[in-house]
């Protein structure tokens, strides 16, 4: 015979299992989250930021901030040039949005920015840098007529 | 002539009723997802067009994403994602539009009677999981295709990038479509004083 559950007792189920359900997928995106990058001192990064028409180089013999973020927070106050970026919650992160005067969408182009040459999928506050590493951040058009 | 266009015009927007709840439904996904812009993919379009479908039907669903869309749209063009050049902006926002269009015409096939039941609420919140998980692949596409394509990256790293984002997507399904669904059924059962509670078969004025 099966079993048949009261209104009152089909909505406790339902919200104890939807309850499960959202504490479940609320853990995972706390697991997925990057792990903070960890301040520690790096030596001989080189930070090149090129836009068209400009270009900036800095190269701290020893630095703290060992993120691509915070690499270019540092130049643009030693060497006095302004930067845009977003905070966002969910996911955290950073997005760069203005350096030295050039912002993301004119003349179509957009701030993009690799390590040792290779793009990174990461927001720039959660890649860490080690020593050596060369960040640059690079104004940059799509390849395509978009 | 003018007399068939208000016929076509009733019969596709439906009842008084029908149409508070639709104009309802737009307000809470335009609302609903400008208050929460700061986290991404925790919005209230995916649920109010969900219920748009299955359970006012007719015209409501596609006139609640496609109306909510409008408005947020050019928004978030002008605001978050200002910059892209034309066709990304056109082609991102096909895949947007045609996603959701989906999602309605998903609901609309699924049907729930509307009842102020928990049985019916459990349903749109079961069937919204996986049309939540074919939206995001949708418009994970287009986002490839449009913007980090022609820097050179694949669809595989988009797909892989995409999976904490539809968590969160899935997460927010899994709250408003409850949240929304329940208040939204209690109204359409019992928001109009003048009206008994619906019977338990269909309501005459659904298709």
């Amino acid at each position: 015979m099966a079993l048949r559950l009261s209104e009152r007792q089909q909505a406790i189920l339902f919200a104890s299992a939807l309850i499960a359900a959202i504490a479940g997928l609320y853990g995972s995106t706390l697991v997925l989250q990057p792990v903070p990058v960890q301040a520690s001192e790096v030596h001989l990064v080189r930070l090149d930021v090129e836009s068209v028409g400009w270009s900036i180089q800095y190269a701290p013999l020893t630095t703290d901030n060992n993120t691509a973020f915070r690499l270019l927070l540092e130049a643009s106050v030693k060497l006095a040039f302004p930067i845009g970026y977003v905070w966002y919650q969910i996911p955290q992160g950073v997005f760069v949005t203005a350096i030295n005067g050039s912002v993301n969408g004119e003349q179509n182009r957009n701030w993009l920015y690799q390590v040792n040459g290779v793009y990174s999928n990461l927001a720039a506050d959660h890649q860490a840098l080690h020593d050596g590493d060369v960040v640059r951040w690079i104004f940059s058009a799509p390849q395509e007529g978009i | 002539m003018p007399g068939r266009w208000r016929a076509v015009l009733e019969r596709g927007l439906g009842d008084t009723r029908t149409r508070i709840l639709g104009v309802f439904l737009i307000i809470v996904a335009v609302v609903g997802t400008v208050l929460m812009r700061s986290y991404a993919n925790i919005e209230t379009v995916f649920a109010a067009t969900l219920l748009a479908g299955s359970l006012l039907g007719r015209w409501w669903t596609i006139l609640v994403p496609l109306t909510a869309l409008a408005v947020l749209q050019p928004l978030e063009w002008s605001t978050t994602y200002a910059g892209y050049g034309l066709n990304a902006m056109t082609g991102i926002t096909f895949f947007v539009v045609s996603g959701y269009v989906f999602v309605g015409i998903l609901g609309r096939r699924i049907r729930p009677r509307v009842l102020f039941r928990v049985k019916s609420v459990a349903l749109l919140t079961t069937i919204s999981v996986p049309v939540t998980i074919a939206y995001d692949l949708w418009t994970a596409f287009g986002e490839w295709y449009f913007i980090t394509r022609p820097f050179g990256v694949g669809i595989v790293t988009i797909l892989e990038a995409q999976v904490p984002f539809t968590l969160y997507h899935l997460l927010s399904s899994l709250i408003f479509v409850p949240l929304f669904g329940s208040i939204f059924l209690f109204l359409h059962t019992y928001g109009w004083p003048a009206r008994a509670p619906a019977a338990s078969s269909k309501t005459p004025d659904r298709e």
